[in-house]
């Protein structure tokens, strides 16, 4: 059978429709999978967050665990030798010049077991913040005035503790302890300022700092900009908002604001 | 940019040679050099995004002038090259269908509603293998007899594969002037 020249050109019509429609769905296809990829790369970066949070929590809570460890063993080993110690040194009967010599030495005694239970009561957080943030802040605020000339100015404009939310306010202590260590470490401030305001549903701790400031790009950038990546990583494990403003020679502010309700 | 202008020209060219009834398929077969260079650079230049070499290109584009040179010696420079055309067609489709699986493979996550490289290949790959049929048969539809030359069968297809090439190549170009804005 012979093919008309009719037939012969309506074929490679119909071959070059074909060959036309053929593209169309391959790119179709394409844009699909497309799709998928970018579903999947976005449930890659949820997961990545997540896990990231997870490892994060658990650094904290081991360093938590790690820090109520070392408090208990200060108290209740190196504490009860102490007071030891000190229940023999005032036992003893000397002379009057021994006595001398054995009075300071038990006074002594008496302060190293008041300044390890301020220490153990520091690092053990739990403890320390079963009353309220306020109370923990004054408290490390105290054992800092004790040693280093700052002007502190706190207020605590806190209204009440949400017990439910207690390990929130631990990370938030934990918070405060380590830009307040910066502060001590880099700053070079004479006054520090903070500030707890609570209102509804949101908890806020401000720091504000007269030191010599720094460029923040640059020390995100800088190998120790490590601690304010950390900060703001913890924040961000609470769902809360970290913000940082630094000005040379001025001084530095953080907030951290938490949602606490 | 200056691809287009040359393509315009030759297309100008061959339509007033055509309307002096004087043959112009010595235009169009020295302008699949021109072509072939231009969509091999665009894929290379594609491909090496890749970590594909120059090497490469070039090893093509020394195969594609020999095909060429062969064919327009074997019919004594009286025809157009269209077996060459055909064999870079296969090509080009090949190296779209490649750039797709590239796209596939890599982890980087690209919007291709708005990525001008993807429309480009798109208009190629529309362009050339559309017209793959009418290559094969460019003997047979030489001799159609249609009521005239613009209702030839070849010139219908050829004229709705340069709107699909061009709409893609127009909306890519588009594409690139709003994200350099």
């Amino acid at each position: 059978m012979q093919i008309s020249s009719k037939e012969l050109i309506l074929l490679i019509a119909i071959i070059t429709f074909i060959f036309l429609i053929a593209p169309l769905f391959l790119i179709i296809y394409i844009f699909l999978y497309n799709k998928k990829k970018a579903k999947h790369l976005e449930e890659k970066e949820i997961l990545k967050k997540a896990f990231e949070l997870e490892l994060l929590k658990s650094q904290v809570e081991v360093q938590e665990h790690i820090l109520q460890t070392i408090a208990a063993d200060l108290h209740d080993n190196i504490g009860q030798l102490l007071s030891l110690t000190s229940m023999t040194l005032s036992s003893i009967k000397a002379d009057h010049l021994r006595e001398e010599k054995i009075n300071t030495a038990a006074e002594l005694t008496h302060r190293a077991i008041k300044e390890l239970r301020q220490l153990s009561k520091k690092m053990n957080g739990q403890e320390l913040i079963k009353k309220s943030l306020g109370h923990a802040i004054a408290y490390e605020l105290d054992w800092l005035k004790k040693g280093l000339a700052y002007e502190i100015l706190f207020t605590d404009n806190t209204t009440h503790s949400i017990s439910a939310h207690a390990s929130k306010e631990l990370i938030m202590f934990r918070l405060f302890q380590e830009i307040l260590s910066n502060i001590i470490k880099h700053a070079q401030a004479t006054r520090i300022k903070i500030t707890i305001d609570q209102t509804k549903d949101v908890l806020a701790l401000f720091v504000q700092d007269n030191g010599k400031g720094f460029i923040l790009e640059e020390k995100l950038k800088a190998s120790d900009g490590l601690g304010l990546t950390n900060l703001q990583k913890r924040t961000l494990m609470m769902d809360g908002n970290f913000t940082i403003n630094s000005i040379t020679g001025t001084g530095t502010e953080i907030q951290i604001s938490i949602p606490y309700q | 940019m200056l691809y287009l202008l040359m393509v315009c020209l030759v297309e100008m060219v061959g339509i007033s040679l055509r309307l002096e009834h004087k043959p112009n398929y010595a235009l169009y077969t020295w302008f699949l050099v021109i072509e072939c260079t231009m969509i091999s650079c665009f894929f290379y230049h594609l491909y090496r995004k890749y970590h594909h070499k120059p090497s490469q290109l070039y090893s093509w584009l020394g195969l594609f002038i020999s095909v060429f040179l062969l064919e327009l010696f074997t019919n004594h420079f009286s025809n157009f090259a269209y077996k060459t055309a055909a064999f870079m067609s296969v090509v080009f489709v090949i190296a779209s269908l490649y750039y797709y699986v590239l796209i596939l493979k890599d982890e980087h996550f690209r919007k291709l509603e708005t990525y001008p490289p993807f429309w480009i290949v798109n208009g190629v790959l529309f362009f050339y293998f559309g017209s793959t049929a009418c290559n094969v048969f460019f003997d047979y539809l030489l001799q159609e007899k249609a009521r005239s030359l613009s209702l030839s069968t070849r010139y219908v297809t050829f004229n709705i594969l340069n709107v699909l090439l061009y709409s893609c190549w127009s909306y890519a170009f588009i594409c690139r002037y709003r994200q350099r804005n």
